[in-house]
């Protein structure tokens, strides 16, 4: 995050930094490849980095890995806009009214003690196997984390900021528009991070279990029939499409909210 | 109940103030039986010991607070709760960090349903008063302190409220700014004909602006001292320090708070 944030746009300091970036990546590749040209495990416990580029040009070329992304991804972009649109308006609910604060406290704790996984039966049950049991899953993961990190943005917002405007004239709809929604918004854009990072969690493990379909079923059925470099194909494709998505996406939306007003909030961030 | 004198254009009558203090579990007196009015144009300060009330005082002139006894009339109007009327500077500036300088000035004209050239042309003047220009797009984290609280000065004024309220506005900044604000804020209150009501913990800084210094008691706070500064304007450190008549008041605010037994600083 530095690295991209100070790094002045020289190509030179550009090539520096992505280097230092990648390094950890080459030394990975250069770990797994000696350990698996040592031939203590067979390939089928431990394939080689080799064997999986393979498996990975296979399946790009079959399509396999792009399908099983494009519907994983549709079903997280479906359960990450159903969770959002049912947290954010509770949340600024609970956040402004006292009496609904109160009721749904309660309820509230107690279900997000629970893991979305743990909704797997039910969402097999209500749903049958499939992507909308995923979808499902997915929901109740992204969910909490979203309303949470609402909570505590409301909570935190500072007083004297509501006062400094109630002397100005605002009335209570002004003080929600101009105050309360835009100081918690770095909060928002945290919670919706947490919130695709959990939700993307549930995904695969979801689809192992609960769908015929998706990356999270593909890992599964190439275990079925012991293709191992299929597994790390997946595996590594999950990691990578999170790389992307939290780098190109979610992290410049985030810092474009909170350093333009100079408002760091280092802490929250516990990805 | 008196008839208010239509120059008086802030009335506090009979204002007593008691409220739990949940950290010590006990019930707190803050104020009692505060009674004061303000003209048109003066410049009050009201001082007194730490916890004597007195930001409890102007809170309840804002409406952020409600007395448990008396009432405040701003232009005869009962105050019942905050009001643009009052507009209030608050020691921890309180801009918006959202919005730059320009929209945090425009910010009350903007609830007003001011146009958006007229309100605009409104904070220039303001922001320029003030000595902001050129900083009008800064955002408040890119300011200095003395600037923040200058844009946020700016902010009231642009509002036109009846009366100015300031709680220890300069209290944050370092003593050089502070002195270069306080000979501003003269300045500007004397060309725009404001009425302020300043709090303040600082016997020279009240001296060094008011018209007029109210001085209160320890908790509860009560009125111990009501005294009009009669030095001339525009008012300069570098004049005034050295002014035997400044000294005299001076001395004369600390006795009359310390014979109630509370410790002050006459040096903010």
């Amino acid at each position: 995050m530095t690295t991209l944030t100070h790094a002045r746009w020289s190509p030179w300091s550009m090539t520096k930094s992505l280097g230092r970036e990648l390094l950890p990546f080459a030394v990975g590749i250069a770990v797994w490849q000696l350990l698996s040209s040592l031939n203590i495990w067979p390939p089928v416990l431990f394939p080689s980095p080799l064997q999986v580029f393979h498996a990975f040009v296979a399946d790009l070329r079959s399509g396999a890995l792009l399908t099983s992304l494009g519907v994983s991804l549709k079903s997280l972009g479906l359960g990450f806009l159903v969770g959002a649109l049912i947290a954010v308006p509770l949340g600024y609910l609970m956040g402004l009214n006292r009496a609904s604060r109160d009721f749904f406290d309660p309820l509230v704790n107690l279900l997000q003690a629970i893991p979305g996984l743990a909704w797997i039966p039910f969402a097999i049950l209500w749903f049958g196997l499939g992507q909308g049991a995923v979808t499902f899953i997915i929901v109740m993961s992204v969910f909490f984390p979203v309303l949470h990190n609402l909570l505590t943005g409301i909570r935190t917002v500072q007083p004297v900021l509501v006062e400094a405007v109630q002397t100005l004239g605002a009335r209570r709809m002004d003080v929600i528009a101009h105050v309360i929604f835009p100081a918690t918004l770095p909060n928002l854009m945290t919670g919706i991070r947490l919130g695709i990072a959990f939700g993307f969690r549930s995904l695969v493990g979801g689809e192992m279990i609960a769908s015929t379909d998706g990356i999270g079923y593909a890992i599964f059925n190439a275990q079925q029939y012991f293709q191992s470099a299929r597994i790390v194909v997946g595996m590594l494709a999950i990691g990578i499409t999170w790389l992307l998505m939290d780098r190109f996406i979610l992290r410049p939306i985030e810092q474009r909210t909170t350093m333009r007003w100079g408002l760091m909030r280092d802490g929250l961030d516990n990805t | 109940m008196m008839k208010a004198d239509v120059s008086e254009i802030l009335v506090a009558s009979a204002i007593s103030k008691t409220y739990f203090d949940p950290t010590f579990g006990e019930n707190v007196h803050a104020l009692n039986d505060i009674s004061l009015s303000i003209k048109a144009h003066e410049f009050v300060s009201v001082i007194g010991p730490s916890g004597c009330g007195k930001s409890t005082f102007l809170r309840i002139v804002a409406g952020l607070d409600r007395p448990t006894a008396g009432e405040i009339r701003v232009s005869g109007n009962k105050v019942t709760g905050p009001g643009a009327d009052r507009g209030m500077v608050f020691q921890e500036y309180a801009l918006l960090p959202w919005k730059t300088t320009q929209a945090n000035v425009e910010f009350g004209l903007r609830l007003k349903g001011v146009a958006r050239a007229e309100r605009a042309r409104i904070a220039r003047r303001f922001i320029e008063l003030v000595g902001l220009a050129g900083f009008e797009n800064k955002y408040p984290h890119q300011l200095s302190g003395g600037m923040r609280q200058r844009a946020a000065v700016a902010r009231v004024l642009a509002n036109n409220p009846t009366v100015l309220l300031m709680d220890e506005p300069f209290a944050a900044v370092d003593a050089m700014t502070r002195q270069r604000l306080q000979e501003e804020l003269t300045v500007i209150t004397a060309t725009e004909r404001t009425t302020v009501l300043f709090v303040t913990h600082a016997i020279d800084e009240a001296v060094f602006l008011s018209d007029r210094v109210v001085a209160l008691s320890g908790r509860p706070g009560r009125i111990v001292a009501d005294i009009d500064i009669d030095l001339p304007r525009p008012r300069q450190w570098s004049e005034l320090a050295r002014d035997p008549r400044f000294q005299q008041y001076r001395d004369l605010l600390t006795a009359k708070i310390e014979r109630t037994g509370a410790h002050v600083e006459a040096h903010s």
